[in-house]
């Protein structure tokens, strides 16, 4: 039972959540302890919660005394680094079950689910530094301990490293290590580390640092360091509210190697991510370096495009570079594609680091949701992967013909396709793709094709984002006998005796149900993510322990339908399925529609 | 531990794990050694209830401690400097004490006035160094003024102590107590034996005349913080020297020794070997006491051994060097560094789940 953590954002594995404390603190947060000295270089900059019952190596450890207003470290034997696992199963702790808000010590070796708020894991000196081992400990630790507690990492937190040690699942730090540090004459910044003596000026503006150079000594010295620790946590607080904390961890983490190497080697633990990556957000993701191509968010897209969409048009594909406005179709370039193709073409546009995204597609997350770096130079990784996403795409969906209306830049990626498939792509463009050349030949190369209408344009549209959103065929599984209604974007799914059954969400590019659709959707053969829920009529928001169970494949952002002894309701989800199963605190989710059950 | 409780059987996870995994650890050496040689012999000066005397310090080959071939001491590697096989014969002992007095002659002028019998085990176990050959032992040496041998309490007996004592030898046994806490001696450091064993051994080496005990404390045994190592210390020695028999603690910081499962935690960042800041405190904090309390730092100012930040280690080891002869608590307020604002960030702050702070 988690009784005083409570998580209210997620970004990936971080998490913007609350210690539940008289006073409450916002995590990931700087905490200390709570009789931390009014002298010390963190007082009035950590919050001093912390309570250290004491070491189970030297005493026989007894319930210690808690309170309300600080979470009280269990008295427990740490495992330092290196600590043989016999050692480490001999001497496992066992935790009374206390009142008060707790936390308790457990390493990656004996991690288990003691029914505390928080968990403090030892061994963190030997994880630090080497970024499989952090990983694994991190993962390890982090699906074993209940979705809805704490995790402290103590002793280890710098400027430089806490924001890829939130990124991974971190969510309370301490100042030792900057304290540490500062007393040794370090320097740290998010930057990474300096020799204070040879820093001729102070390249900080927090109040420490504003005295003459001089004057600055080492205690100081951990005083800047702290604050600097603080700054660097709240610029991840703000990046996971604003679900950008990703874009920040490319950039920040390439100031120390073992940073880099934990979130790529994250992203190797595709698993662990994927789970916790919402569906959408309304945050632009910056793909501004190759590891952008890694991100969840990319790779899910890529693959959603390629195993569960597909195309619905019999006209020849037209494939066109991406453009910088999103959705495409509000760009001038795609503008003039469009004049060009007038309909009589499906429209694809390669993207790097996107990959492909059908017509239908432009406004599904993260589809105009992203803003990459353009030269015209692309790397060999960027390349490929547009390229095999491309093949895949074209392996799955057969066209009468591809029609090519790129740049020369784009050249390579069509030609490493079509000698991967054996096939001939036929090229427009000439100098540009937006030249009156180029157009013209788009033009007559499609000059013997029908149109399609409206209706098919639309019909298909719908069902697309079915597919990817729901599963492979769900779209015609779910829209078997469908009228739509509205104009694009905010078309509206009916059946064919006119009840509305969802309507496209113009930020997200998703569908939302209507109750009527969110029965449809349990009766038809698409696959469906419920939740069960307890005896009550859910509006708003429904709380996690009103939830009895959960589909495992459930994300955030998913659309779900809500199934208990007294209603039936539809709406979207705010944590993950396994989240919604085990937490006992928090938002599960917003309902939007509900019928009472008699 | 005669009463089988929960209590109990944890005792015994405990050390089956310990043991287990430093057996496993000692097999990775295959190291071994000629047993007509000392494991070590050198001279050195100690300060004694007598004053500061000469000593000849002698680390006997027997073939090592019984209970580190079991497994043994966490923090021991003198097991893997023992002969291979297991005993020693009388002559090949008594060839390995020639060679001390051989290198006696050549490197000291006159004969110590004390003489160090360590084994890295029990000299009072028989079946280490056996009663004939202890008995030549104290013959040898009969010239000279005091005798420590080293010995597990199992085996302090009046009658063995009085072989000594009749050779007219203020003898001492030294007591690898380690530390006064039971459960820090049983846990971390994995030795069998209660403070109360120690305190009957006192009591016997005490009823013969010119029989006492010296008290071998380990500071930072692993899984200890410095501040919580720094306290058992202060706790252990003033509780040693108020048993009655025991005249001198002995305080040794723990160093990284091959083949031990504290190499092991040094190697994946998990141990730090003690600061001797830690060490000075520790002395200057027991002065007080009626009693001696020294320490020698082995392999100080090495990563492997007590260690400040490199400039200072030097200065605070001549420093304790000083007060071990004259037990002057003043010769630490000579000393300073700034690293001594890292000790005590480390000190006060450093707990078993976020240990090492600092390295």
């Amino acid at each position: 039972m988690t009784d005083y953590f409570e998580v209210h954002e997620r970004d990936g594995a971080a998490r913007l959540a609350e210690v539940r404390l008289d006073s409450p603190v916002t995590t990931p947060a700087l905490v200390t302890d709570a009789d931390r000295a009014d002298g010390a270089p963190e007082a009035g900059v950590a919050r001093p919660v912390l309570s250290d019952a004491g070491t189970g190596w030297t005493t026989e450890p007894g319930v210690p005394e808690g309170d309300e207003s600080r979470l009280t470290v269990l008295p427990a034997r740490g495992f330092p680094a290196g600590t043989p696992e016999d050692v480490q199963d001999a001497f496992a702790p066992e935790y009374p079950t206390v009142e008060f808000p707790s936390a308790a010590v457990v390493s990656a070796g004996t991690v288990a689910d003691h029914g505390t708020d928080a968990y403090v894991l030892s061994g963190a000196q030997g994880l630090v530094g080497h970024a499989r081992a952090f990983v694994d400990a991190m993962i390890r630790v982090r699906e074993t301990i209940p979705p809805d507690a704490g995790l402290y990492l103590p002793g280890v937190a710098t400027p430089a490293n806490v924001a890829t040690v939130a990124y991974a699942g971190v969510d309370l730090v301490d100042a030792d290590r900057a304290v540490v540090r500062g007393t040794q004459g370090r320097y740290l910044a998010v930057d990474g580390h300096q020799f204070l003596e040879d820093l001729d000026e102070l390249p900080c503006a927090c109040p420490a640092c504003q005295q003459p150079r001089e004057e600055f000594g080492r205690e100081e010295c951990a005083r800047h360091n702290v604050n600097a620790l603080a700054a660097a946590l709240k610029t991840v607080r703000r990046r996971i509210r604003d679900g950008r904390l990703r874009d920040y961890v490319e950039g920040q983490a390439r100031h120390e190697q073992w940073l880099t190497a934990t979130f790529r080697r994250l992203d190797q633990q595709y698993g662990y991510l994927e789970e916790r990556t919402p569906i959408l957000r309304q945050a632009e993701i910056t793909a501004a370096t190759e590891d952008t191509i890694r991100r969840v968010e990319i790779q899910r897209f890529a693959e959603r495009v390629t195993s569960r969409y597909r195309n619905r048009f019999d006209n020849p594909l037209v494939l066109v570079p991406c453009s910088a406005r999103k959705p495409y179709t509000d760009s001038q370039s795609h503008g003039r594609y469009h004049d060009a193709i007038r309909w009589r073409a499906h429209k694809v546009s390669m993207t790097s680091p996107i990959g492909c995204v059908p017509q239908e597609l432009e406004l599904t997350y993260p589809a105009q949701h992203y803003d990459s770096v353009v030269t015209g130079r692309w790397s060999a990784n960027e390349t490929e992967f547009v390229a095999s996403v491309l093949e895949q795409y074209l392996e799955r969906n057969d066209y009468p013909r591809v029609v090519a209306h790129v740049p020369e830049d784009y050249r390579p990626v069509c030609e490493r396709v079509e000698e991967r498939l054996g096939t001939e792509f036929t090229y427009t463009v000439k100098d540009h793709p937006t030249t009156t050349d180029s157009l013209g030949n788009l033009a007559g190369e499609l000059s013997g094709e029908l149109k399609y209408g409206k209706r098919e344009r639309q019909h298909n549209t719908v069902r697309a984002i079915a597919d990817y959103q729901f599963g492979e065929r769900a779209g015609d599984a779910l829209f078997d006998d469908l009228t739509v209604r509205g104009s694009q974007p905010g078309l509206q799914a009916h059946d064919g005796d006119g009840e509305q059954l969802a309507v496209v969400v113009r930020p997200y590019g998703t569908l939302a149900f209507t109750l009527a659709g969110a029965r449809h959707w349990v009766e038809s053969d698409a696959p469906t993510t419920r939740v069960e829920i307890d005896d009550f009529v859910p509006h708003g928001s429904v709380l996690a322990p009103g939830i009895v169970d959960a589909d495992e494949s459930i994300r955030v952002g998913d659309e779900v339908v809500f199934e208990g002894p007294s209603a039936f309701a539809v709406g979207r989800a705010e944590m993950t399925g396994p989240e919604m199963a085990d937490s006992t605190r928090g938002i599960a989710a917003q309902v939007r529609h509900v019928d009472e059950r008699d | 531990m005669s009463q089988p409780s929960p209590e109990v059987y944890e005792q015994g996870k405990g050390m089956d794990a310990h043991n287990k995994v430093m057996r496993e650890v000692r097999s990775r050496n295959d190291a071994s050694y000629d047993p007509r040689e000392p494991t070590r012999v050198w001279l050195d000066e100690d300060n004694t209830p007598d004053g500061f005397v000469d000593s000849l310090t002698i680390i006997l080959n027997t073939g090592g401690c019984r209970w580190a071939r079991a497994g043994g001491c966490t923090m021991c590697g003198y097991v893997a400097e023992s002969v291979e096989g297991g005993s020693v014969a009388h002559e090949d002992l008594m060839t390995q004490v020639d060679a001390c007095l051989e290198h006696e002659r050549e490197n000291a002028d006159s004969p110590a006035d004390q003489v160090k019998i360590y084994t890295s085990g029990s000299f009072l176990d028989e079946r280490e160094v056996p009663a004939e050959t202890r008995q030549a032992i104290a013959e040898t040496f009969g010239d000279r003024d005091r005798m420590v041998v080293e010995s597990l309490p199992d085996f302090v007996d009046r009658e063995t102590i009085r072989e000594f004592t009749e050779q007219g030898l203020r003898t001492d046994v030294a007591i690898g107590l380690e530390t006064a806490t039971d459960r820090v001696r049983r846990d971390c450091v994995n030795k069998y034996f209660e403070f109360s064993d120690f305190e009957d051994a006192c009591a016997e080496a005490s009823a013969v005349d010119g029989g006492a005990t010296k008290a071998y404390l380990l500071m930072k045994p692993p899984f200890l913080s410095e501040g919580e190592a720094v306290e058992d210390m202060k706790r252990s020695a003033r509780r040693c020297l108020a048993v009655e028999g025991c005249h001198t603690v002995s305080m040794n910081p723990c160093n990284v020794q091959n083949y031990t499962m504290v190499e092991d935690l040094y190697h994946d960042g998990g141990y730090r070997p003690p600061w001797l800041w830690s060490v000075a405190d520790v002395l200057e904090d027991t002065a007080d006491i009626d009693g001696i309390v020294v320490s020698d730092p082995v392999g100080h100012g090495s990563d492997r051994g007590p260690h400040n930040c490199g400039d200072c280690d030097d200065r605070v080891q001549r420093a304790i060097k000083d007060f071990d002869e004259r037990q002057d608590p003043s010769v630490f307020e000579q000393v300073s560094c700034e690293c001594e604002r890292t000790w005590e960030a480390v000190v006060g702050r450093e707990r078993s789940y976020s240990l090492p702070l600092a390295r």
